[in-house]
């Protein structure tokens, strides 16, 4: 049994906001974690309420995003989707870190500058 | 461009820089050509949650996830359409690490060197969460909130509440039941100059004496040893509903009516009166004369509390106000469960017509949440409205005290209207 995971984005980044996303990558993978299938949906218009649709009615069982509103990240746990938020990089390293059971909530993938 | 351009800036060094940055009562955010996090000052650091060291070289976008950040950047990277001029202010949202969404203006300033060279920008950023609110409160408090009406007697009783809400007398409020006047309560206060403080009702319903006089009034000993303010001191420099003023014994009208002419209340137990500054409204569902003839109502308070009266006429005496309410009520309800109804169907608007909602505007509230729950298609019709108003039951009698104050037997019920 697969299961879908959407990675919402901008450009080629994890999307900063979760309800100003206006594109989707839909991601298959089969019970051994790999890939399947993948989709660029591009929506027709930006809004967390119409993405928490998209989410529920293609039965997608993980959101990689960036900042997500309390109420709507309750919402989708409430529907059991496991939401990891706070996410900062490039979608397919996200992507990847995910499938690599290896990316947490709030992960910062960007490469950071060292403080003086 | 990396973090010491900030120490390039006007020949401070970088340590005086940030500690200047740092001391700022507004989110500042120092950033590269490529709009890359350098630094978060410690009041920044609060208001999204990332400290300065976890996010420095990270895109903006991914620090303040504002909603201006995707599509209306004031200062987009490489700096030239920043250095270009216009408008670098956005009014807008962020999200912040524990998820809340905080009102915000970014206003971005894009520094430069002597050449007029572009080295990093500064972004201020303001938590506008306060004034929102602000805003809220002062358009919530300057509307008669959830009173609504077309009729003649409605349109002329918001046009004066108003003027009637600046002043302090006390106000009587009549009208039946589910007319409105714990609302217009409601509404008299939030037009008040004491708009910002306590609005305290009080529902004098049946308890001993003792017990009454001390929830009102307070006691000097309360359980403990230490004072216990009642409701008139709750209310201190705001308003003090009294949702049904012939349930008060006459003992304590009395109090209330010594309490209006001294400013001032004796709490239960006490020796010394305390000062009041309250405003006093009192309603009530029955005719305000005739329990003064009955002796419910000490005819002196009476007098004083009718200073300003105002009356809610019943649902049935506000005949072009009722499919304005329908549709009123069905918008708010559709809006709340989310559901594509739209309006009622000819035979139920024929239904509804001839109805005269003894319940008044409570009922016919009541009623149009039940349709739009169980109407599962975009019009409401008669299977969808409650059983008693299918099946009409005989008249029941009335309440006792709606026939005491509707001595008229002619007005009691009305008689079904014609649509048309």
């Amino acid at each position: 049994m697969g299961k879908q995971i959407l990675v919402t984005l901008y450009r080629d980044e994890v999307a900063p906001r979760f309800d100003l996303c206006s594109e989707v990558l839909l991601v298959t993978v089969d019970a051994t974690g790999h890939e399947v299938r993948r989709q660029d949906l591009v929506l027709a218009s930006s809004g967390a309420d119409d993405l928490c649709d998209l989410i529920l009615d293609r039965e997608v069982a993980v959101v990689i995003t960036g900042a997500v509103e309390e109420e709507h990240y309750h919402y989708l746990r409430w529907k059991r989707v496991t939401v990891i938020d706070g996410v900062a990089g490039l979608a397919g390293d996200a992507l990847t870190r995910y499938l690599g059971g290896n990316l947490d909530p709030g992960a910062i993938l960007f490469p950071r500058l060292s403080h003086a | 461009m990396d973090q010491n351009t900030v120490a390039s800036i006007s020949g401070l060094d970088r340590a005086d820089l940030l500690r200047v940055l740092g001391g700022l009562p507004f989110g500042v955010a120092v950033l590269d050509s490529e709009r890359r996090a350098l630094f978060l000052n410690p009041a920044l650091e609060d208001l999204t949650g990332f400290s300065s060291a976890e996010v420095a070289g990270v895109p903006c976008r991914h620090v303040l996830r504002g909603s201006f950040c995707l599509h209306d950047c004031p200062c987009p990277p490489r700096g030239e359409a920043c250095l270009a001029g216009g408008n670098r202010s956005r009014e807008g949202t962020l999200i912040n690490r524990n998820r809340r969404k905080i009102p915000v203006r970014l206003t971005s300033l894009p520094v430069t060197d002597r050449s007029g060279e572009f080295l990093c920008s500064l972004d201020v950023i303001e938590d506008l969460s306060a004034l929102k609110d602000m805003e809220t409160r002062l358009s919530v408090s300057a509307s008669p909130g959830q009173i609504v009406g077309r009729c003649a007697v409605m349109e002329h009783l918001l046009r004066i509440l108003p003027a009637v809400a600046q002043s302090d007398a006390p106000v009587l409020l009549t009208g039946e039941s589910g007319t409105g006047k714990d609302l217009l309560a409601e509404a008299l206060h939030r037009l008040s100059p004491r708009a910002r403080e306590s609005f305290v009702r009080v529902n004098a319903t049946p308890m001993p004496e003792a017990l009454l006089d001390a929830e009102l009034f307070g006691q000097a000993e309360g359980p403990g040893g230490a004072p216990r303010p009642g409701k008139f001191q709750l209310a201190q420099n705001g308003t003090l509903f009294l949702s049904e003023i012939a349930d008060m014994p006459l003992a304590q009208q009395g109090r209330l009516l010594r309490l209006l002419d001294e400013r001032a209340v004796l709490p239960a137990g006490g020796d010394r009166p305390m000062q009041l500054n309250v405003r006093v409204v009192a309603a009530t569902g029955r005719d305000p004369e005739d329990m003064v003839r009955q002796g419910l109502l000490r005819e002196d308070l009476f007098h004083r509390l009718n200073a300003v009266r105002l009356h809610l006429p019943p649902l049935r005496e506000r005949g072009e106000d009722v499919p304005f309410l329908l549709a009123h009520f069905l918008k708010l309800f559709a809006a709340k469960f989310r559901k594509p109804v739209t309006g009622f169907s000819d035979e139920a608007q024929q239904q509804l017509a001839a109805y005269d909602f003894p319940g008044n505007v409570r009922e016919l509230r009541n009623l149009v949440e039940y349709a739009v729950m169980v109407c599962p298609k975009d019009t409401v019709g008669t299977e969808h409205l409650p059983l008693p108003l299918r099946f009409p039951l005989a008249p029941a009698p009335k309440a006792p005290f709606a026939e005491a104050s509707q001595p008229q037997p002619d007005q009691a019920r009305k008689p079904a209207r014609k649509k048309g």
